[in-house]
């Protein structure tokens, strides 16, 4: 669901977005299946962390996508410490 | 040509596949591309498909650019190769292996090398939708091209080396060449077609980022020097005996 807070994406340089955390789970379901973990824990993981972080995110008026990279990360620590590694480096491997 | 000889051209044309097999961009799609499709649930059989279409994709395309770039310099050369192209040959491995080891990777986490932001982001895309083993393969020989940027160097001199050589040692030294350069290609799929976890091979290749970066550098100073010891040097050695 898209919420009226602004996503700014790779620093500004490409066109901002509202936040959407179903695009969020989405993303957080796949870095947990990527690593090989089942859909349960993936579902569960995804659930929760998207929980945390919309309301993290419901507290500011804009956030980048980084910010949102690193917290996610951080609470899916939790959960998959694998997931968490992939999902925050999975855009520094080329 | 003795088989000494040809002995030590086919050990140079094993030295360049080696420093070749130590760059990094095919490793980092081929791993990029198992992600997403892991991600997209993709089943274990179609996975290895699309691995296996991505190794072939960068092996033939490797075979292809030895095979073009001989045939190219040796239309262009005809019989004997000049000592100026031996020296310019050598000299650009020097320089690009220092350039590898100054900027191979960016300043950042993770294994992020440096190419053009929006070369790596199509590359990414690519990845990205890769659903097919025919797009795996055609990812492939694209990571294969990309990857000039760094090889050209290898390929080069590989190729020049095997002009000195009789034909049917020419095609042993095309497959060595493709065969060893695409090694760890091989081995990290293989490693992601049994299971291993993604993170656990991008988090090693983090860990050594700057031994692979050492190695590459390194190991294009030593063809350099080789190469200009063995067909500069010795041939003059030898030319004013």
């Amino acid at each position: 669901m898209g919420l009226a807070v602004d996503v700014v994406k790779r620093r500004g340089k490409r066109k901002h977005e509202s936040y959407d955390s179903d695009k969020l789970l989405r993303s957080i379901h796949s870095a947990c299946l990527s690593v090989h973990a089942p859909e349960g824990l993936a579902v569960s993981a995804a659930n929760h962390v998207t929980s945390i972080v919309t309301i993290w995110v419901n507290s500011k008026p804009a956030v980048t996508s980084n910010d949102i990279r690193r917290v996610v990360a951080y609470h899916l620590e939790r959960y998959h410490p694998d997931a968490a590694y992939y999902y925050l480096h999975q855009r520094r491997i080329l | 040509m003795t088989l000494d000889q040809s002995t030590v051209s086919l050990s140079i044309v094993l030295l360049a596949a080696l420093v070749h097999a130590s760059f990094q961009l095919s490793i980092s799609v081929l791993t990029l591309m198992s992600g997403h499709a892991l991600g997209r649930k993709t089943a274990r059989l179609r996975l290895l498909h699309l691995v296996g279409g991505f190794v072939l994709g960068a092996i033939i395309m490797t075979i292809l650019l030895l095979s073009f770039a001989a045939y190219a310099l040796g239309a262009w050369l005809g019989s004997g190769v000049p000592t100026v192209l031996w020296a310019i040959g050598a000299g650009a491995a020097v320089g690009v292996g220092l350039s590898v080891w100054l900027f191979y990777y960016r300043r950042e986490l993770g294994t992020i090398l440096w190419i053009p932001r929006g070369f790596a982001r199509h590359l990414d895309t690519r990845a990205k939708r890769t659903k097919s083993a025919t797009e795996a393969f055609s990812l492939g020989l694209t990571s294969g091209v990309s990857e000039l940027l760094f090889t050209f160097v290898t390929i080069s001199l590989s190729a020049l080396i095997l002009l000195s050589l009789p034909v049917h040692l020419q095609l042993v030294g095309i497959l060595i060449y493709a065969g060893v350069s695409l090694v760890p290609l091989m081995i990290v799929g293989l490693l992601i077609g049994s299971g291993k976890k993604i993170s656990h091979i991008q988090r090693w290749r983090e860990q050594n980022k700057r031994f692979l970066q050492f190695a590459a550098g390194g190991g294009l100073m030593i063809l350099g020097t080789y190469v200009y010891t063995e067909y500069i040097l010795v041939a003059n050695i030898l030319g004013s005996l």
